[in-house]
């Protein structure tokens, strides 16, 4: 269960951008999860079934609630628990790269924070992620892309407003 | 060519699997489009900040919680979990919709106006009987008339041609 639970809290944690807020909804996702087990469909794959619900689940609740909050957690040393190999200049312009794209998640729509989740974030195939958002392979193919071009603009947006 | 285009296939392109021709275009476009190098290098950026993007432990509380869910739940359930397999479904749909029909055969006002029209239809069609009956009731009348008359001329036809003939 350790590694389901792993998989949906970090899709959560990266979604909502809070810690305390993931580990809620991780645990609203289980509580669903156990009632829902009885209809789950056994030809299916269970990891994108559990991953579907957990994305509904975070979906819903961000539109119902918007989390009264537009603000992500610091993005600090929990994020980037992996060392970074290279040079330490490099190193460094990599960490601020990965701080601003984690600054930059909340300003794309759901869907699209999504789909670039589970595409760049996540590393999933293309085929998983339609089987996970229900969409055809190409609509998915053309979401990240868009999810990419929207992020990378706010990232320079934001890079070319910091001194 | 405008930029939104390319930019639709940017993520084929960096992941390469864009066929040649497209390839080439997208290059093309590239070498004429500063916006779009600028783009595109920015997503190269992302693209190398995102991959191994580190994977958190949940916290320990947090697994607790989960493993507490299971016997925290109810055991008590209203419908069995055999009849909400979802291989069922599509009997239970057939169920619903041959219900909705029956319904409509019974209790929809339709039902009800049908039986009011049957009603009708057999009222009309036996006082329509009734009238063609009395009507061939008079018309016998009249023919019973008719022969009376005839005969009465006949009679009187007789008496004359008797009193001729006795002159």
């Amino acid at each position: 269960m350790n590694a389901y639970a792993k998989r949906v809290f970090n899709l959560a944690y990266q979604f909502s951008g809070s810690h305390q807020e993931a580990e809620d909804q991780t645990q609203e996702v289980f509580l669903k999860l156990y009632g829902a087990l009885p209809k789950f469909d056994f030809q299916r794959s269970f990891t994108a079934w559990l991953l579907t619900l957990a994305k509904n689940h975070l979906i819903d609740e961000y539109r119902r609630t918007k989390w009264q909050r537009t603000q992500r957690d610091d993005f600090d040393e929990r994020t980037t628990a992996a060392p970074l190999a290279g040079n330490p200049q490099e190193t460094l312009e990599r960490e601020e790269n990965r701080r601003l794209v984690w600054e930059s998640l909340n300003s794309l729509s759901s869907d699209m924070r999504m789909a670039v989740i589970l595409r760049d974030l996540q590393g999933r195939s293309y085929e998983e992620i339609a089987q996970v958002l229900d969409l055809p392979l190409g609509t998915v193919k053309s979401r990240v892309n868009r999810a990419r071009l929207a992020l990378a603009r706010v990232v320079e947006e934001k890079r070319g407003g910091e001194p | 060519m405008t930029c939104e285009r390319p930019q639709e296939l940017f993520s084929a392109y960096l992941e390469g699997t864009l066929d040649p021709a497209l390839r080439r275009a997208v290059e093309d476009h590239l070498a004429a489009c500063p916006d779009c190098q600028a783009l595109l290098a920015g997503l190269r950026k992302i693209e190398a900040a995102v991959a191994d993007w580190p994977e958190l432990e949940p916290s320990q509380a947090l697994l607790a919680r989960l493993s507490a869910i299971p016997t925290a739940r109810k055991k008590f359930r209203l419908v069995p979990d055999i009849l909400l397999r979802p291989s069922l479904q599509p009997y239970f749909a057939g169920a619903a919709v041959l219900l909705v029909f029956v319904s409509f055969i019974f209790l929809a006002p339709q039902g009800r106006s049908f039986q009011k029209a049957v009603n009708r239809q057999v009222h009309l069609g036996w006082s329509a009987a009734e009238r063609i009956y009395a009507k061939a009731g008079s018309v016998t009348e009249r023919l019973g008339d008719y022969r009376d008359n005839l005969l009465g001329s006949l009679r009187t036809l007789n008496i004359l041609k008797e009193s001729e003939t006795e002159k």
